[in-house]
């Protein structure tokens, strides 16, 4: 049904609600199935037709964290998350707001193609490349590695932001004496606060979720959780259990993470988008 | 040393397109310059990685092997472009529609958009994990729930017929939310003007839709389905671990191929042509896409 | 006069007892004292049955192991990734000489260890090389080097529920013909814990890890990989027979979506009591008789892998040994690590523990070393041991390429396509694939 949004006060018709309901369904029930087989036990996992009620437990878990490190692999995950996150804002800020503000697209399309790239193409090489500089199984190589998808993806996401920053407002600003780099500190960084947050968060799921460079790069002491799960996945293929659980235990902190910030996160995205 | 401050800061001011953007490009180019050189002269080497024995220059020789005498090959090339066109087909379609029948006012908004982020950001190689237990052909809920519909039971993932619109129905559960979003987004902007004048010529609901809807939205879903494509011609995760591009070679696409000709078989010099092969056929998907946007325009 | 000699073979006698331990004590544990190993390990049951001995190891020898786990795929990527880089920090790796030997001793990256087993300084007297069964010591020799020590031995064979054979009075087969009438007889019937049907028989489908296992039944139709000129001869009259077989099993009386499974699958529809008959590696012996996983613990029968029409032996004979890169910094202690895991006591302990079925004949015939293997076990894997060939994989250096090759073939037998035509194109392939990789 077509509504344009005229705002006011219309009466929000019941229905929309059980419509929402209905169409949000299925986009919930993998997760909420993954959550719930993590809370049952072998014998209720096997079962057909599924079970749906039943007592729910944590051996699972518990199974998970004794038989693997999985506090090392959070941790791994974290930390290459969280470096490369910061390395592309750091990186791409300034950048994303020059191409915003003097509106060089040409760049901009230049860093896409990086982002056309299969990442396949890089592992062979970089792998190459890090093994003789003795970096394999380090935090650097895959902060490294992660910032090929990140920065991209940042310089992408802020150009739209930066846009939306008034103009006059630096214009003014620099009348009134303020160099370039200090109209960039002082004002727009401020006022695209919200697209920070966005892409900070966007880049810092993506690296988390990585799987295939860390797949190759990471060595024994830096896997990262992907790389665990995967793991799991071969050896214990019929405990639907435990994988559901490690699953889980993956997937939290980054759907946590979505819904606590959402409204940023869409915006970002959106925003993409839109001014793509 | 002040007047080296000076100058510097006088640098920036002059120039700070080149400062500004200089470490990004730098770093871009430092990240991939070693890779793409790399790529390029293998491609027109043969080599099997070894100690012993170094590449040698086939010229073309990889490419022509790839397009004449590779079944494999253009197996991989057809399953890429059919999963892409059926994923995002499905996604595009779907995602447009949840997005009409959302626009409309109701308290929550906030709520929905937080359970639509969620299939975009959990883990893919966790839900390749759940999928596939879902799809289990004997114990997984898929099928049970086909049943009730008086449907199946099918072997999803394992058969070959279906594997890939199995795979893409993992895709499109995963991105439809994006498509949905972004449209939202797009509709919560349209001018109300068109409607406006439309309404008082008398036109119909479809007829807006189709004539003043569609065509304003069309560069924002444009560009919705550029990303989108270009994920989905590369896409590895989800197919890697549900399928390994099998059974048989039913779902391998060219990326799943030259992962195991490259990281399996080692024989660098041919995964390195099938790499540009790929990245020619994501950039040509990308221009035409960009083509088709800049003439909604 | 018989007195004095017997004195004499006494003294002697004693003198020997006397100087054994003398000799054994001889032998320099602790010569790198003070090295760090880094050992990559294949997630495998034996692994998990020497992890809890390895510091055992650190204390006898003064040697810091570092071990790092990955399950098969990722580990036989990993390794092959690192060995590539010719920068490789890896000191001992678990290896199948006849998956990868071939390339990797082409490509120049193994050390062999031969004159480490010769030299006294290096080997313990009582290490006995000839102590692990031939066929295995075969294996682990490519073009004249000693890759390393054997840990286990595994044969291709024929895993079956003996209650269910029992319950319906069907023989188990001992030929070819025999394992087809029986898979058909099976199929169906009901056989689990819960009554319901099951399958005739299970077995590997998937691509590159069932060509392994498809090996015996194309050695027990009378054919083999290649010719002794090195030409693909597996599409010949007997190859395309067993292929047809192959897929016809699966197809008429296995699991649907056979073409998807590995052994994780395949040994989970058999521990679940889901199928009749079982052909893969004996070595799974521990996995579908753990007692957490499987249901069918206690039932399972392992015979020698069917004979075929003309009396051929089927059953593989395959070895997991230790491997040293030549890269390693530190081959002294490596080879002390290679020698510690192969060892009698090492050897004894693994397989009375978990069940792994290790390679040397003298804990074979240890009744300790037998407690935890069933008789049935034994006896298929001596004679399978003896008789079987060790060509379960073709010979070649693009060992992962060929796999490939022939598992496409598979595929498409048990999708019930032109066999012949696609065991035509897999040696076709083969033949190319050979002739890319092996100019010598």
């Amino acid at each position: 049904m077509l509504r344009v949004s005229g705002g006011g006060r219309e009466r929000v018709n019941p229905w929309t609600y059980v419509l929402l309901v209905l169409l949000l369904i299925p986009f919930l029930f993998p997760l909420a199935w993954m959550f719930l087989s993590s809370l049952k036990t072998q014998v209720q996992n096997t079962a057909y037709p599924p079970v749906w009620v039943f007592a729910p437990t944590l051996s699972n878990y518990r199974e998970v964290f004794q038989k693997n490190p999985f506090f090392t692999f959070t941790v791994n995950s974290m930390v290459v998350a969280l470096g490369s996150t910061g390395l592309a804002l750091l990186l791409g800020l300034p950048g994303a707001y020059a191409i915003a503000r003097y509106k060089r697209t040409g760049i901009a399309l230049a860093i896409l193609t990086a982002r056309m790239a299969p990442g396949i193409g890089y592992l062979i090489p970089w792998f190459i490349l890090f093994t003789k500089a003795k970096m394999i199984d380090t935090y650097s190589a895959l902060i490294l590695t992660h910032l090929i998808v990140a920065l991209p993806l940042v310089l992408w996401v802020m150009i739209g932001f930066f846009e939306d920053v008034p103009g006059d407002l630096i214009e003014s600003a620099r009348i009134d004496g303020c160099s370039n780099w200090a109209a960039f500190l002082r004002i727009a960084i401020p006022l695209a606060k919200p697209g920070i947050v966005a892409t900070g968060i966007l880049a810092f799921i993506f690296s988390w979720n990585n799987f295939l460079f860390s797949l190759i790069i990471a060595g024994f002491k830096t896997r990262t959780l992907p790389i665990a799960v995967y793991s799991f996945l071969s050896y214990e293929e019929i405990n639907w259990g435990g994988l559901t659980a490690a699953a889980t235990v993956i997937t939290l902190p980054v759907l946590l993470l979505a819904l606590l910030v959402q409204k940023h996160i869409v915006r970002g995205l959106t925003l993409g988008a839109m001014k793509g | 040393m002040r007047h080296l401050g000076t100058g510097w800061s006088r640098f920036v001011e002059r120039h700070p397109v080149p400062v500004f953007t200089l470490p990004s490009v730098v770093a871009v180019t430092l990240l991939m310059a070693f890779p793409v050189v790399y790529t390029l002269y293998m491609s027109v080497h043969s080599w099997y990685a070894s100690s012993l024995t170094s590449p040698n220059f086939v010229g073309l020789g990889n490419f022509h092997r790839a397009f004449v005498s590779d079944d494999r090959f253009r197996n991989a090339f057809w399953l890429t472009v059919y999963f892409t066109a059926l994923a995002t087909a499905l996604q595009l379609v779907l995602g447009v529609s949840l997005a009409l029948v959302l626009n409309r006012p109701f308290r929550g908004k906030g709520f929905m958009r937080s359970i639509f982020l969620l299939p975009m950001v959990a883990t893919p190689v966790a839900i390749a994990l759940v999928w596939m237990m879902m799809y289990n052909p004997t114990l997984g809920v898929m099928n049970y729930l086909v049943g009730l519909a008086g449907l199946g039971p099918y072997r999803w993932v394992s058969n070959a017929a279906i594997v890939v619109p199995a795979l893409a129905v993992v895709d499109t559960w995963e991105w439809t939310p994006l498509i949905t979003l972004i449209t939202l987004a797009g509709l919560a902007t349209l001018p109300i003007e068109p409607y406006e004048s439309a309404l008082i010529d008398g036109a119909s609901v479809t007829q807006m839709f189709w004539r003043i809807t569609l065509p304003l939205l069309r560069p924002t879903i444009v560009v919705a389905l550029l990303f989108r494509a270009i994920d989905c011609l590369k896409t590895f995760d989800i197919i890697y671990v549900m399928t390994q591009g099998g059974p048989g070679f039913a779902s391998e696409t060219l990326n799943v191929y030259t992962f195991q000709v490259g990281l399996f078989y080692f024989h660098i010099g041919y995964a390195s042509s099938l790499l540009v092969i790929l990245f020619a056929l994501v950039l040509g998907v990308s221009l035409l896409l960009i083509k088709v946007r800049r003439a909604a325009w | 006069m018989r007195v004095t000699r017997k004195v004499w073979v006494l003294a002697i006698a004693l003198c020997v007892a006397l100087a054994s331990p003398a000799l054994a004590q001889q032998f320099n544990w602790q010569q790198a004292k003070g090295t760090q190993l880094r050992v990559l390990l294949n997630k495998h049951p034996w692994q998990g049955a020497i992890e809890p001995h390895l510091k055992e190891f650190e204390t006898l020898t003064g040697i810091k192991l570092v071990a790092e786990v990955y399950p098969e795929d990722q580990f036989r990527a990993k390794v092959l990734v690192e060995l590539t880089s010719g920068a490789s920090s890896i000191d001992v790796f678990m290896s199948m000489p006849a998956q990868e030997g071939l390339k990797y001793v082409r490509a120049g990256w193994l050390q062999p260890v031969n004159e480490f087993l010769k030299s006294p300084a290096l080997t313990a007297l009582d290490y006995n090389w000839n102590d692990f069964l031939e066929k295995t010591r075969d294996a682990m020799v490519i073009e004249g080097m000693i890759i390393g020590p054997p840990i286990q031995v595994e044969n291709t064979s024929l895993m079956y529920r003996k209650d269910v054979f029992q319950k319906y009075n069907v023989k188990v087969p001992t030929t070819l013909d025999e394992l087809e009438a029986a898979a058909k007889a099976l199929n169906g019937k009901a056989m689990t814990d819960d009554g319901q049907p099951g399958y005739g028989i299970v077995a590997r489908g998937k691509r590159a890890a069932a060509t392994s296992q498809f090996a015996a039944y194309l050695h027990a139709m009378g054919s083999t990989w290649l010719s002794p000129s090195r030409e693909p001869i597996f599409n010949n009259e007997d190859g395309v027979k067993a292929l047809e077989l192959y897929g016809r099993l699966l197809r008429l009386y296995g699991p649907p979506g056979s073409e998807n499974n590995h052994w994780y699958e395949a040994s989970s529809i058999f521990s679940q009591g889901k199928a009749a008959m079982y052909t893969d590696a004996n070595s799974l012996f521990p996995v579908i008789e753990d007692g957490q996983k499987s249901k069918v613990v206690g039932k399972i029968g392992y015979a020698l892998f069917p004979r075929g029409p003309k009396g051929q032996y089927g059953s593989t004979v395959a070895a997991w040994g230790l491997a040293m890169p030549k890269t390693s910094k530190n081959q002294k202690a490596a080879w002390l690590f290679m020698q510690w895991a192969t060892a009698k006591e090492q050897v004894l302990a693994v397989q009375s523990e978990k069940g792994v079925l290790g390679a040397r004949e003298s804990v074979w015939k240890d009744p300790k070393g037998m407690a935890k293997v069933p008789a049935d076990l034994r006896e298929s894997l001596t004679v399978g041991s003896k008789m079987g060939t060790p060509l379960w994989n073709p010979p070649v250096v693009a060992d992962a390429e060929c796999r490939d090759a022939i598992g496409a073939a598979i595929v498409v037998s048990i999708q019930g396509g032109d066999v012949k035509a696609a065991d035509n194109k897999a040696a076709a392939d083969v033949k190319r694939i050979m002739l890319e990789t092996e100019k010598k």
